[in-house]
């Protein structure tokens, strides 16, 4: 059974110091997850998340401060609108919404960040690898490329 | 007086008294195909027609044409201060609002020849509609379409309408009943016939970045080749840089030499824009509800 | 000539999809396309030409041209020409006018381009001769006919009992006695075509002459016929003898330590914003006047000054899909018409 690849965006004022705080206090979470640090959750772009899916990821997790306290102000504004509106877009085509989680961590809550990474690697390993990825579909559209030239990746 | 006339007579008024230096309107090109038309001088404006064969959305030349010609060199190049006149149905109409409040259109340079709107005609730009032949049907956006009337105009043409309406499918062509993994199925299969020939994007008054962030000579966030991962991004990357944007034009679907559904897309971004923000792109200028904060009244999700 | 039955071509059609890639025409969601097909009861025997033409079979949308192996610093290449034979179906006259059109620039002029040669040398052309024309065809106004069998290995015509069949080839000789030697008596026959079966008016097309283009270089004209123009792709991609592409290097997934990339070349287009942009910046097609004139004045002037044949074959198929009605026949008829009153 391959293990859950889960990507997470955390930004750099509030969830990721929460991260550390939770590695700190020797709080236990899978290892399935990467941390990726940004500035803010509002810089978590549609083909950033996209982007992170083709590469492998069967989950992406955001996770930015909480509405009001966001270093830029505003930031998790826009997150908090865009998130919900791609899972459903991403739904739409077949890909679970489940997939996609949204969430607020505080720089000090590092038993939060813990207990959603739990959560969230629990969902992702129940609805087994996603199909998004690269390379399981193939490329040229008149003859299978790998029929045409024999080359496999 | 026939629409056409009318919109030929009102030409020709502005182009000759230097009102308007430019006319964008329709023509019947070749193949008794219509095709969008740019007038400049007062005689030429009997080639300008208006009927139900008349699909282009024509203000996605309206960026280019304001924008000094820096994405398009004009023929006849227009003074930072000329007006141009542009002859809408009111699915265009709510483009321009959209543009105007992006900042891509100046209302004041602006004169609009507002059209009333029975529907346009399946199959119309490419190919020619005789007379007397059977019934043709309408297009999909205007058998649903409540907004016959264009909401902005300087000239309006044409009698009030009320075609008996077709109610909107909720389930979007039966995609919304269909399994997640069915829905995949679905979806790949469609995009696997894209072509990225862009033609969408092209002929989209909405779609107007210099450079799109799907075709970066870096591949950042999306490859350069046609594989039906790519392509998905690419669609529903666009898809979601619309939302709260698109109009409903169906341009997109139109243009699409693969016949790919194209506006469902779209359409289930509207319903959900609309679901979480009771918004409606075009109505008046404004921006997307995704590019503002959050207002008081919004819940935190 | 000999004849087959339509039930022994239907025979010899799933034989071949069988033992290898079969590309034939056929309906994708009510797209006619060329697909590879696993059964005869896939092929669509249309009267209409496919959306495309059959010049992704040889020149890809995307192809891989090699593989990158790097670790550390060193590198690998790998080889990646194509190997597999196989056979295309029902091509018409135009398709097969635009794969010589192709052949005269990737493998008669030197440096031959060795994917598209191996292509072409793995891959047995049947055609199929058109008994009628379409609305926006014009072959015939180009010196071709819809019955014209030259460019393919087999040519078939279909008619009431079944097929009439004109081995162009030894290719197609080899192929026909390897699936087909129930008493059949196949032998190489290039005969001339025998004549144009349909009456439909084609559109009239007059073709410039060669000085017309360079005195017309700068005219007011390119602009204004352009203007609608949308900077697609479309008539690019649709037609059988565009060949521009772009090159790039990109990353696949790491496998055992080892970083690796692919060299990919995709389908581009002359008519798309910045395709002729400079490092630096400097673009000297920024306009879309500049870049519909290149796309006339490379298919009707630079590629048969160069190569000696037009890199247009009449099929029709931009000005069917433009979506704004550009109309490659109206734009000749203009060029000759503003060089007879200056």
């Amino acid at each position: 059974m391959v293990e859950p690849m889960i990507v997470a965006f955390l930004c750099t004022w509030c969830s990721y110091t929460g991260a550390d705080i939770a590695g700190i206090s020797r709080l236990k979470y899978p290892a399935n997850l990467r941390a990726i640090r940004v500035p803010c959750s509002g810089r978590v772009s549609p083909e950033l998340i996209m982007r992170t899916f083709d590469q492998g990821a069967d989950g992406v997790l955001v996770l930015g401060c909480h509405i009001g306290e966001c270093h830029y102000d505003t930031g998790n504004h826009r997150t908090a609108k865009r998130i919900p509106v791609l899972q459903t877009l991403l739904s739409f085509v077949g890909l679970e919404r489940e997939r996609l989680r949204l969430d607020w961590v505080s720089a000090s809550e590092g038993e939060r960040f813990a207990r959603i990474v739990n959560e969230f690697t629990e969902v992702v390993r129940e609805l087994g690898p996603c199909h998004w990825r690269r390379f399981d579909q193939t490329r040229s559209m008149a003859v299978d490329n790998t029929l045409a030239f024999g080359a496999k990746r | 007086m026939t629409i056409s006339a009318e919109i030929q007579a009102k030409a020709a008024e502005w182009l000759t008294s230097g009102d308007v230096a430019c006319v964008v309107g329709y023509e019947r090109g070749t193949h008794g195909r219509t095709r969008p038309a740019f007038i400049y001088q007062g005689e030429d404006v009997a080639r300008l027609i208006f009927d139900k064969t008349c699909t282009h959305n024509l203000t996605t030349y309206l960026p280019q044409l304001f924008n000094d010609g820096s994405l398009m060199k004009a023929t006849h190049k227009l003074a930072p201060d000329a007006s141009i006149a542009i002859i809408t149905k009111p699915c265009d109409i709510r483009a321009i609002n959209v543009l105007i409040g992006e900042n891509q259109v100046s209302r004041e340079r602006l004169k609009v020849i507002g059209v009333v709107c029975e529907g346009i005609l399946d199959g119309a730009g490419k190919r020619a509609f005789v007379e007397c032949e059977p019934i043709y049907t309408y297009q999909r956006r205007c058998r649903s379409c409540s907004e016959r009337v264009p909401l902005v105009y300087d000239f309006l043409i044409g009698e009030s309408v009320s075609p008996e309406l077709v109610q909107e499918e909720e389930n979007l062509r039966g995609i919304q009943d269909l399994t997640t993994s069915e829905r995949a199925k679905y979806w790949l299969a469609q995009f696997d016939r894209c072509i990225r020939c862009y033609a969408c994007r092209q002929v989209c008054p909405l779609c107007n970045c210099p450079a799109c962030l799907y075709e970066r000579d870096d591949s950042l966030w999306v490859g350069m080749g046609f594989g039906v991962d790519e392509k998905r991004t690419f669609h529903l990357g666009r898809a979601f840089h619309l939302a709260g944007r698109c109009v409903g034009c169906d341009e997109c679907e139109r243009v699409c030499p693969m016949g790919l559904p194209i506006s469902l897309l779209n359409r289930r971004l509207a319903q959900e824009i609309e679901t979480m923000f009771g918004y409606r792109p075009g109505i008046k200028p404004a921006f997307s509800p995704l590019t503002s904060i959050l207002q008081q009244e919004q819940g935190i999700p | 000539m000999t004849m087959i039955t339509r039930s022994a071509l239907f025979r010899w059609l799933d034989e071949m999809a069988e033992e290898l890639p079969l590309i034939a025409p056929s309906y994708v969601e009510g797209i006619l396309l060329y697909r590879q097909v696993s059964k005869s009861s896939e092929v669509a025997m249309a009267r209409e030409r496919p959306v495309l033409s059959p010049k992704e079979v040889f020149f890809p949308s995307t192809e891989v041209l090699f593989t990158i192996n790097k670790n550390g610093d060193k590198l690998r290449l790998n080889e990646t020409l194509p190997v597999k034979e196989q056979v295309v179906f029902g091509v018409k006259a135009c398709d097969a006018r635009g794969l010589s059109s192709l052949d005269a620039m990737f493998i008669d002029t030197a440096p031959a381009d060795p994917y598209y040669a191996a292509q072409r040398k793995l891959t047995t052309v049947i055609g199929m001769k058109c008994k009628e024309m379409g609305e926006t065809c014009f072959c015939t106004e180009l010196g071709l006919s819809p019955d014209d069998p030259s460019g393919v290995d087999i040519s078939l015509a279909e008619f009431e009992e079944g097929f009439d069949v004109q081995v162009m080839t030894q290719k197609g000789l080899d192929l026909l006695n390897r699936y087909l030697q129930d008493g059949a008596d196949f032998y190489i026959d290039r005969s001339p075509l025998s004549g144009c079966t349909d009456a439909t008016q084609p559109t009239r097309v007059v073709l410039p002459e060669a000085k017309t283009f360079p005195l017309l270089f700068e005219d007011a004209m390119w602009d204004e016929v352009a203007e609608r123009c949308l900077s697609c792709r479309i008539c690019a991609y649709a037609c059988p003898t565009c060949r521009c592409f772009d090159i790039r290097d990109e990353e696949l997934p790491a496998s055992a330590g080892e970083r690796r990339f692919e060299r990919i070349r995709c389908w581009d287009s002359c008519t798309r914003n910045a395709y002729r942009r400079t490092a630096g910046g400097h673009d000297p097609r920024a306009g879309k006047g500049e870049r519909l004139r290149n796309r006339i004045y490379c298919k009707y002037y630079y590629f048969p000054r160069r190569y000696g044949q037009l890199s247009c074959t009449g099929c029709g198929r931009c000005i069917d899909l433009c979506p704004v009605n550009i109309d490659i026949t109206e734009i000749l008829r203009r060029i000759v018409e503003v060089r007879q009153f200056p």
